[in-house]
């Protein structure tokens, strides 16, 4: 967690330079750092925080939503008894 | 410090094949849901879920390739071949509407009236907005080689002006669809007409989409300097993509508007 910090406070310190705000600089020299970083981290979680809240939160709706489905399909499987 | 000795890409440990394939039992049964039991829910879950993944996993193969340096001639070699196979296989998609169409078109029925257009089909003006779309389509093959070239002499502005107009045609080509499906006086129901027609010319519109958005990343990762002259796979992949769905237009075009017709 304190590494994913260290390396975001990295990545958010910007060299200065000539170019102006209008036009895009060219940071692929510092993403390149950040990503080659001997950390240990996999590629999906690499980038920083940002990275594990998405991942949760994609893995929460994922096998949550797998649950909600096996239990509708369990329950249209059984039709309701007709009075 | 290990390091490796051969030129492929061992990749990381990644969620993203089974969170795919978990949103893909979601999107089904999200459908099965839907169109019998009136409830969207489980759609909507499984379709944010499959957005999730698909941004994620492109996302760490761009980190892998631009960042970390994996993209190797041979790693890419192996992209192409992807590539390719993908496109193939979609060829293969779309030549079972094809066949489809030509089935009941070629030989019509006697409940249809024994010709085609069936009786009662009042179909589009081949020479109407169908001829305009085709013309919006051929330009975008003409705009995106423009875009392809600039990229390859290092004509940065050129290749981002270039970019932008073939994903506004790609839109402006969506755009006149959306309003033709809305004009049309026959539906999807209308028989074999409506179904051939729309099934085929639905899908081909769904490629569309999917390849302006293609386009839309490569135009981003342009801004952001990810392609170099020499290696810029992912564009020429968006690239090949982009002409497929151009040249499934053609066969729409003059299979089913103009001969159809």
């Amino acid at each position: 967690m304190l590494r994913n910090l260290l390396a975001l406070r990295r990545v958010t310190q910007r060299t200065f330079s000539t170019a102006s705000r209008r036009h895009f600089e060219n940071k692929v020299p510092e993403k390149q750092k950040v990503f080659q970083e001997d950390n240990g981290l996999p590629v999906h979680l690499k980038g920083g925080v940002t990275d594990a809240l998405l991942y949760r939160a994609t893995m929460f709706l994922t096998l949550g939503g797998t649950v909600y489905a096996l239990y509708l399909l369990t329950l249209a499987s059984f039709p309701k008894k007709q009075d | 410090m290990t390091h490796q000795v051969h030129p492929y890409h061992m990749v990381n440990p990644s969620p993203w094949p089974l969170t795919g394939a978990l949103s893909a039992l979601l999107l089904t049964s999200g459908m099965i849901m839907w169109f019998h039991f009136n409830s969207s829910t489980l759609l909507l879950i499984g379709l944010l879920t499959n957005l999730l993944t698909v941004f994620q996993w492109w996302r760490d193969v761009v980190r892998e390739g631009t960042f970390q340096g994996h993209h190797t001639p041979m790693v890419q070699k192996g992209l192409r071949y992807g590539m390719v196979l993908f496109i193939i296989s979609e060829i293969f998609f779309f030549a079972g509407f094809f066949w489809a169409f030509y089935h009941s078109s070629l030989a019509p029925t006697h409940d249809l009236g024994g010709c085609w257009p069936p009786t009662g089909i009042i179909p589009l003006n081949p020479l109407d907005v169908p001829l305009l779309n085709t013309s919006v389509l051929l330009a975008s093959g003409v705009s995106i080689t423009w875009a392809h070239h600039s990229l390859m002499e290092g004509n940065r502005n050129h290749m981002i002006q270039a970019l932008f107009i073939t994903i506004a045609l790609g839109l402006y080509f969506t755009i006149l669809q959306a309003s033709e499906y809305y004009e049309t006086p026959f539906t999807i129901s209308d028989g074999v007409y409506g179904s051939t027609f729309f099934m085929a010319t639905g899908f081909h519109g769904l490629h569309v989409i999917i390849g302006t958005t293609f386009l839309l990343v490569c135009f981003f990762r342009q801004l952001n300097f990810h392609f170099t002259s020499k290696h810029h796979f992912g564009f020429e992949a968006a690239a090949w993509y982009w002409h497929f769905v151009d040249v499934v237009w053609l066969f729409l075009y003059v299979s089913i508007y103009w001969w159809g017709s």
